[in-house]
């Protein structure tokens, strides 16, 4: 199906949003690294990691722009704090702790992964084709993010302590993520996207697969209350969409 | 009116900016549609938002703009079908081969249609491009290009890139 009807457009763009948002915020933040990363190869790694998560945001703004003729630029830049829609984990401020920067990594690459393999599902076929094919892409970020579980967790006390602390840290911002998009029920009952059960509890499977054996432990609880996906964002997002927008908000129609 | 063929002839000229390979060989083109002086190519990126797309449809319009009888040149990106390693020519992956890139099997298996699991560190079934010696390394999964990994071989001691299997 290549037709979308009218009453399916906003929240559509609004589950839309929420997997560019993700993509562009974890882009930015893993960018953070290029130069400064602990070795040579996590340095290329980071960097190119960042590359595809700004690429495939890109191709998700592009995928708005069909419905709703929006300029991607505009939409990636130049809205207000509260119309983004990322879960606000992929804006979190690392402090440069490559521990804290893993974690996020790992948190979010495997809910962007079975995210998007849910999604290539859709019947949207534009969509579909899309997800599906950055689906073979993500895949390479959860192998490359399962070796660094694995090194880490099985490498030195040292190493295993520092990442569980940093697994803890961001265990309360992971849960966020399953916060439900505004309309995504509608999407569900029209046929657009198809429920295949609870995202969370496939999440929990295939985390607790990969940390198998390494000896570290997550305990993620399920989504309560108003986030990121709703546009209540916090101080952390806030920074980052400040340091996103600077060259847009001082000239709008510069061309890039 | 231009031919199909002049205008494949054409195309099979062109590089790929990052690689020693025609984006022919590569597989990039789907599709040639003419109607009268009107050229329509569509495109099959290699990685989502490939950062070379640009610069390829550039060279693709003023190459094809040359080209007697044809007035308008337009290039279409499409997913569909997906582009794989699989669409690389023989005659692309000597080329590359040639230039120390290995590129995976035609046919292999591709790791998003697996479940998730580890990447093996090392993976003696990646023969090197230098020497075909199976005793090789994966350095790296990201390499140079979002589209390539760094490899060792542990015979010939050289570095070698491969290209990632999607």
């Amino acid at each position: 199906m290549n037709e979308l009807d009218q009453k399916f457009h906003d929240p559509l763009i609004n589950v839309l949003l929420c997997v560019a948002d993700d993509k562009l915020f974890l882009g930015h933040r893993n960018s953070d690294w290029t130069g400064i990363a602990p070795i040579l190869e996590a340095d290329i790694a980071f960097s190119s990691l960042a590359q595809d998560d700004i690429a495939h945001a890109s191709a998700f703004y592009e995928l708005i722009h069909s419905i709703n003729g929006q300029n991607p630029d505009q939409i990636a830049f130049g809205r207000n704090t509260d119309a983004y829609r990322c879960a606000d984990i992929v804006a979190q401020d690392d402090e440069f702790n490559w521990a804290n920067a893993i974690a996020r990594q790992f948190y979010c690459n495997v809910y962007q992964y079975l995210w998007l393999q849910r999604l290539s599902n859709a019947t949207w076929a534009p969509l579909a084709s899309l997800a599906n094919r950055i689906c073979a892409e993500q895949a390479i970020h959860v192998d490359h993010i399962t070796t660094w579980m694995e090194h880490l967790g099985k490498g030195t006390e040292d190493s295993k302590e520092r990442l569980q602390t940093a697994l803890d840290l961001y265990a309360p911002s992971a849960s966020m993520m399953f916060e439900a998009p505004e309309g995504i029920t509608s999407l569900f009952e029209g046929g657009i996207l198809i429920n295949e059960g609870c995202l969370f509890t496939a999440w929990n499977v295939c985390v607790d697969n990969i940390l198998d054996g390494t000896g570290l432990t997550i305990a993620v609880a399920p989504c309560t209350g108003i986030g990121g996906r709703n546009g209540k964002h916090d101080a952390d997002f806030a920074h980052a969409l400040s340091e996103l927008q600077e060259v847009f908000s001082t000239d709008p129609l510069a061309a890039w | 009116m231009v031919a199909t063929p002049e205008i494949f002839d054409v195309l099979q000229t062109i590089p790929d900016p990052e690689m020693p390979i025609s984006i022919t060989d590569l597989g990039l083109i789907e599709g040639v549609e003419i109607s009268d002086s009107a050229v329509h190519i569509k495109l099959l990126p290699t990685f989502i938002g490939c950062f070379a797309l640009p610069a390829i449809a550039e060279e693709i319009k003023q190459k094809l703009g040359e080209i007697s009888g044809v007035e308008s040149v337009e290039v279409e990106f499409i997913y569909e079908p997906h582009w794989s390693t699989d669409r690389i020519t023989n005659a692309g992956r000597a080329s590359l081969a040639k230039h120390g890139i290995a590129v995976p099997e035609s046919g292999s298996p591709c790791p998003s249609h697996h479940e998730i699991e580890t990447v093996e560190l090392t993976t003696p079934a990646i023969p090197c491009p230098w020497c075909n010696s199976h005793k090789t390394t994966l350095k790296s999964p990201f390499g140079p290009t979002r589209c390539k990994s760094i490899y060792f071989c542990n015979e010939c001691r050289q570095p070698f890139e491969r290209m990632k299997k999607v």
